[in-house]
């Protein structure tokens, strides 16, 4: 038990983010958030970052030391973004403390060159104050990761991570080229863990004192960030060595790209609240049979296990099929116009669907996926779930006083509906979204440092069509 | 779960300072209006109730031949009690209870307004399990009856149905996007199941404490693949006849199955609900099962036939009533369905049979790629993460009559506490085929 859900800061954090979501949004899909190749110019160096029990802890971790980067250490690292093909140069300058020793970096599932620097065990490494450059040639598009190749067991821990993103040659809505492979949104999330004792020992310099070997971990990370601080926006003033949040919000049906990368040491059974996922992709290569099959080996669950460095591509959807109630609460008989959505759809809610295709008692089934005639059942600008339409909300809920009630319900249960909030109530879910807690399934990595609630929690977001996602 | 709305602290502006008078005003009021308005309002805050609607559409969603059984009601109880670990150590928990006995899912059992009294401390190890037909809608009520022995909590509780495709908030059973039913009331949760599955179900709130403390249960949905006229010929020249039962629809028999079991992995740390009981801090970063379980149940508990009572009272209240024993005859397909549910560790599970076991399904879900290809398959040893779920088919075609086990291959979780030749374990018997 644990009386404070949220500081007062993180919440007065997260209710203006949510007004500049709302507010500050503009027509295009969100990118990934990271920096440009073909270089780069990485240093290693050190800063401190906030956990959501309140704590702050040593790191060394990469920081963007281009002309255009803020040369501030960030944890995990700069998301590298190239295209396929690239020649992609990382040039990594080492500015760590001297008791840290050399550092390096290494790109599983690339081929890599080097020049500079001074030999190490897994790869030419930077001494204290040096510099080395890799460089290798972005063959196959998908998630990939990076970290520190020198006496990693303490590096990778104290903060030396990144992802990588290839774009195929397809373009930048697709994560491999094959039309299975297209998002909509896409989010890179970084899951690691920690050890609070050897970031004490590193601030402390007491590097003899440090046993690798035994790593126990209490505190996880979605994007170096705890829940509830992964859901504040990007680069956050007040978190400026963490600037990466995971906070997905799509619209009904859109196709979102989680591109998941585990860098730590432990497995994860991260599992998704809302709809089943479908990987596509494991290790940076499409799930597929062969050449131009697709992604026909993908698989569906509720939950994937993290495996340590390994990455995945996970799509995930949302559209409130075979629900058995209408998430609109539309009244049956009525037809709604669209235009108070979007002036520019003609149209009723739902017209293209003929219920006397599907007329019940009759052995003609809904079609499924994959069918020609399973687009009709979706409404084609709003991807409502027609059969639904009009199908009254099943149950009585029980009156206020017999509720509790969380910051992110909205007083309804209707997606962009209107409700009453308890008094007090922090009011965090203004557009009325639905909120899908994605998270460790080992249900004590909830917590930050014995604190619940944080750790590797994260929610995604549903927003009724009308709000505008940047 | 205590929110900052709920701490009259919180709601005190530092900056107010007023007269004595006006202070004692200030504070006074709420009881005055309280009072107020427990003399004028009606008794509805007390809400006790179950929502059961009868199937009267005349359609037959389930396929099984009979329109009017679509619509199943079920009533579970959430609150506390006790569980007896393997090695006779009694460890309190949290979990559901069964009310399916009091009105109106049983007209000549007690009112409902009685459910909290009379199961108090009635929890079940684990909760009740439900099995669905795909295509039927079930309106679950979940009833808090509060916890008897921790009167200093006032935790609300949830039904989160593990991985049901397309969920909406309202019955996700999240606490920070729903609402959850605070002590002495119920809430009514409606799915519709679409698709079959091996599924579980748990309470969500504090999920790290109420999880390991015990609130979980089996959850299935048979497909609609059994209701199949006699003699429908499957692909592949398949001939389904009645009665055959199939994990999935696959279209082809390849699901089929004579026995099924569930094997829900879990374990307890008996620190933390040692901590629990006793009203001491809760150490969630040392929480480590030593008690591991199947259907909560070390070895060799599991192979127990009877139910097991829990020593509270006399004679105490079966609260573990899940066996996992497994008889089968030689040709036999048995289905394991099979999940983990500890906070804390990720099993891998196998058997000493000899044969592989076939993986069918993941997450509820048939394992088929998205165009149809086959994606099954065979392992020796199985591991699965906290909420992952598998159909497990073991073909005793190959195997001679014996006894085998079914054990986890992480071998430090073979004991019950410091017992050892425990934990997650069960017994296989194959008999002649007659």
């Amino acid at each position: 038990m644990r009386p404070h859900f949220f500081s007062r800061q993180t919440a007065l954090g997260i209710a203006l983010t949510a007004l500049l979501l709302v507010f500050g949004s503009s027509g295009a899909l969100a990118a990934v958030q990271g920096i440009e190749g073909p270089s780069f110019q990485l240093t290693a160096k050190t800063g401190s970052i906030s956990t959501s029990d309140g704590e702050s802890f040593l790191m060394w971790g990469y920081a963007d030391a281009s002309a255009s980067g803020n040369n501030t250490m960030q944890y995990p690292g700069p998301t590298l973004i190239v295209n396929q093909g690239d020649v992609v140069t990382v040039t990594l300058t080492n500015s760590l403390p001297a008791e840290a020793g050399n550092t390096s970096i290494v790109f599983p599932g690339q081929v890599v060159t080097t020049s500079g620097g001074v030999p190490g065990v897994l790869t030419q490494e930077a001494a204290t104050g040096g510099s080395v450059t890799y460089q290798f040639t972005a063959t196959h598009p998908g998630t990939f990761l990076y970290r520190s190749g020198s006496q990693p067991d303490l590096q990778v821990e104290m903060g030396l991570v990144g992802a990588i993103v290839v774009y195929p040659s397809m373009g930048r809505s697709y994560a491999y080229n094959h039309e299975d492979a297209r998002f909509d949104r896409e989010f890179v999330l970084v899951i690691t863990e920690m050890d609070p004792t050897i970031h004490r020992m590193v601030e402390y310099e007491e590097f003899n004192l440090i046993d690798t070997s035994a790593y126990y971990p209490t505190n996880w990370f979605a994007n170096g960030r705890n829940f509830p601080d992964n859901l504040s926006d990007d680069f956050v003033p007040w978190l400026p060595h963490q600037p990466y949040k995971f906070n997905p919000r799509l619209h009904p049906g859109e196709r979102v790209l989680v591109r998941s990368v585990s860098v730590g040491n432990q497995l994860h059974p991260f599992h998704y609240h809302g709809n089943d996922i479908e990987v596509i992709g494991e290790g940076g290569r499409l799930l597929s049979s062969g050449p131009g099959m697709g992604a026909d080996l993908a698989w569906q669950a509720a939950t994937r296990r993290t495996i340590p460095g390994q990455t995945a591509d996970v799509m995930w959807t949302w559209n409130a099929e075979q629900l058995g109630w209408d998430i609109y609460d539309h009244q049956p008989g009525v037809d709604y116009p669209r235009a108070e959505i979007d002036t520019t759809w003609t149209g009723n809610i739902c017209d293209n669907f003929d219920p006397l295709l599907y007329e019940p008692n009759t052995t003609t089934q809904l079609p499924a996926p994959g069918d020609p005639d399973y687009a009709d059942l979706f409404d084609p600008f709003t991807n409502e779930y027609c059969p639904d339409h009009g199908t009254l909300f099943p149950v009585i809920l029980p009156t206020r006083d017999s509720l509790s009630f969380g910051p992110y319900y909205a007083g309804t249960p209707f997606l962009g509906g209107e409700g009453e909030l308890a008094p007090g109530d922090p009011g965090l879910n203004a557009t009325a979204g639905y909120f899908y807690m994605w998270h460790s399934h080992t249900e004590k990595e909830l917590t930050s440092n014995d604190i619940w609630p944080g750790g590797l929690v994260t929610f995604a977001i549903v927003e009724h069509p009308a709000v505008p996602l940047p | 779960m205590q929110l900052d709305n709920c701490n009259p602290a919180a709601r005190r502006r530092p900056g107010q300072r007023k007269g004595n008078a006006m202070k004692a005003f200030r504070y006074y009021l709420p009881l005055i209006l309280a009072l107020f308005l427990l003399a004028v309002m009606p008794q509805t805050w007390a809400s006790i109730a179950v929502q059961c609607p009868e199937d009267t559409d005349g359609i037959d969603a389930d396929g099984d031949g009979d329109p009017a059984n679509d619509i199943v009601c079920r009533h579970i109880t959430g609150g506390d009690g006790f569980a007896t670990m393997a090695d006779g150590r009694r460890l309190y928990m949290f979990s559901f209870g069964d009310a399916d006995d009091h009105q109106p899912l049983d007209p000549a059992g007690p009112p409902v307004e009685e459910t909290p009294a009379n199961k108090a401390l009635e929890a079940e190890l684990p909760a009740p399990r439900i099995t669905l037909r795909e295509g039927q809608e079930l309106y679950l009520t979940m009833t808090n009856v509060s916890m008897v022995l921790r009167p200093d909590l006032f935790d609300p509780h949830s039904v989160h149905w593990h991985g049901f495709p397309n969920a909406a908030p309202i019955f996700d059973g999240l606490p920070e996007p729903s609402p959850t039913p605070n002590m002495m009331a119920s809430f009514t949760y409606y799915y519709k199941a679409a698709h079959p599955g091996t599924y579980f179900y748990h309470c969500h709130v504090e999920a790290a404490e109420h999880m390991q403390m015990g609130m979980i249960g089996n959850l299935w949905v048979t497909p609609k693949q059994n209701e199949l006229p006699d003699g429908t010929v499957l692909l592949g020249g398949f001939v389904h006849n009645a009665g055959n039962k199939y994990a999935y629809n696959d279209g082809d028999g390849s699901t089929f199955y004579d026995v099924e079991i569930p094997i829900q992995m879990t374990g307890m740390d008996s620190a933390f609900h040692d901590a629990s009981e006793f009203v001491t801090p809760l150490m969630f970063a040392e929480m480590h099962d030593n008690y591991t379980m199947i259907n909560g149940r070390g070895y060799p508990d599991t192979m127990d036939p009877n139910v097991i009572f829990n020593q509270d009272g006399t004679p105490g209240f079966g609260a573990q009533k899940t066996p996992t024993l497994i008889d089968l005859e030689q040709g036999q397909i048995l289905l394991m369905r099979v999940s983990n549910v500890s906070t804390t560790h990720i099993y891998s599970m196998a058997t000493t049979t000899g044969v592989p076991m076939k993986v069918v399904g993941r997450g509820a879900a048939l394992l088929r790629g998205p165009t149809g290809e086959d994606t099954s398959f065979e392992v020796n040893v199985l591991n699965v993460g906290g909420g992952q779920a598998f159909d497990v088919l073991l073909d005793t075609q190959d195997v001679p009559p014996g006894k085998y086990f079914l054990y986890t291959t992480t071998l430090q979780f073979l004991a019950n506490g410091d017992q050892e030749r425990g934990g997650i374990m069960t017994e296989i018997n194959v008999s002649a085929a007659p």
